[in-house]
């Protein structure tokens, strides 16, 4: 397998990474690695955004999970959906506007009978501050309702990990992607510049 | 040069190998040549490389082939990045390039290779050393048998005509199910994995 090296850039303190010095919960970050090993993820692709990169950094970090980035969301469902018909168990990580971008993808992916898990970060849920989301905010849960696509907004850390391994469950058994939304205050530190 | 003959020595070479196919008239030459489970039909336009890019990402024992159009691979360029990032050995992407939307209605509505757009190009640029452009039947087969035997990832742009289109049309009966295509690949896919291990 070609190796995704060139992201893998290891970090002495992922809870703090990130742009603008953002900083993650900790707990958060190693419940989603928890959960992800729990459930037998072992291919994941992601687009890089500010919500999720502390968990991106720790799945490079650890090295245990092959890990690709793509340059469009939707290319990187495609590619998860891929890697799941050779035998993998993938997940594809994503700001809340690469679903928008998805609707075709993950339409394919269900009549196909071919899911991927979802990691979604900026959405309609809790906590999120800016105008200049109002766009990403506005698309994530109505593709995912109008495909009818499992999804559960996450609001306590403590559930993560269970979270995580319930979804696989889902989308093995039914052969459906399965969404888990993240608000901010799930991963990031309460009063953190977000 | 036509089409046809192209795909149906890539279908004599493939030997089982996953492969993925664009919307269009290529989807009946391959499956009237060998109707193979490890293989997705009409796969919507823009993501057959993608999709194809994580099966030799996640199967890298196994040769892994995308069948695009010019228009499919034009919808969705920016995978030649990610492909060129990650330089999956196993992975052929060969595009046919008859410089027009042959499939839909007249078949007359033109892409952007019909006024220059060059897709080896576009791969060049992305980083993919082996890209090719071929202009002849002699030509396409020299360098479909160079990718596969010399380790890739690959992109090979067969300059094609249009001829083929009434030939090629209303051949509904072949086993193109896209609702059954994700079980009976997954089944393949890991029965042969079982089988090896």
């Amino acid at each position: 397998m070609s190796k995704p090296q060139e992201v893998k850039t290891p970090q002495s303190n992922v809870a703090n990474t990130g742009k603008a010095g953002v900083r993650y919960r900790q707990e958060a970050l190693e419940s989603f690695y928890e959960g992800f090993k729990a459930a037998g993820i072992d291919f994941a692709v992601f687009l890089p955004d500010s919500m999720l990169d502390g968990v991106e950094q720790l799945i490079i970090e650890r090295g245990d999970i092959a890990v690709y980035q793509c340059s469009r969301e939707d290319e990187g469902i495609a590619m998860a959906m891929g890697a799941f018909l050779v035998g993998k168990r993938p997940v594809a990580l994503m700001e809340g506007s690469g679903i928008g971008m998805s609707a075709l993808i993950l339409a394919r992916g269900i009549v196909q009978k071919t899911p991927t898990m979802l990691i979604i970060g900026h959405n309609s849920t809790l906590g999120e501050r800016y105008d200049y989301h109002g766009a990403t905010r506005l698309v994530a849960e109505p593709v995912l309702r109008a495909l009818n696509i499992p999804y559960h907004v996450l609001f306590d850390p403590g559930d993560i990990s269970r979270v995580v391994v319930e979804a696989q469950a889902t989308i093995e058994g039914q052969r459906l992607p399965f969404g888990i939304l993240v608000p901010s205050h799930v991963i990031r530190e309460i009063g953190d510049n977000r | 040069m036509n089409r046809t003959e192209v795909l149906r020595h890539i279908a004599g070479l493939r030997n089982g190998d996953p492969m993925i196919i664009s919307p269009g008239l290529a989807n009946y030459t391959i499956a009237e040549a060998k109707d193979e489970p490890l293989t997705i039909y009409n796969m919507d336009m823009s993501y057959t490389t993608p999709m194809a890019l994580g099966m030799a990402l996640g199967w890298p024992e196994r040769r892994v082939i995308s069948i695009e159009g010019d228009g499919a691979m034009l919808a969705g360029p920016g995978v030649l990045t990610t492909v060129a990032r990650y330089q999956p050995k196993n992975l052929l992407i060969f595009v046919f390039d008859n410089g027009a939307y042959l499939t839909t209605g007249s078949g007359k509505a033109p892409t952007a290779t019909a006024f220059g757009t060059d897709i080896e190009q576009l791969g060049r640029a992305a980083g993919m050393k082996n890209a090719r452009t071929v202009h002849d039947i002699d030509a396409a087969k020299t360098a479909v048998n160079a990718a596969f035997t010399a380790p890739g990832p690959w992109l090979v742009v067969a300059k094609v005509d249009k001829q083929d289109r009434p030939a090629e049309r209303g051949r509904h009966s072949l086993p193109m199910y896209v609702y059954e295509a994700g079980l009976i690949f997954h089944r393949a896919a890991l029965q042969e994995q079982s089988t090896k291990k």
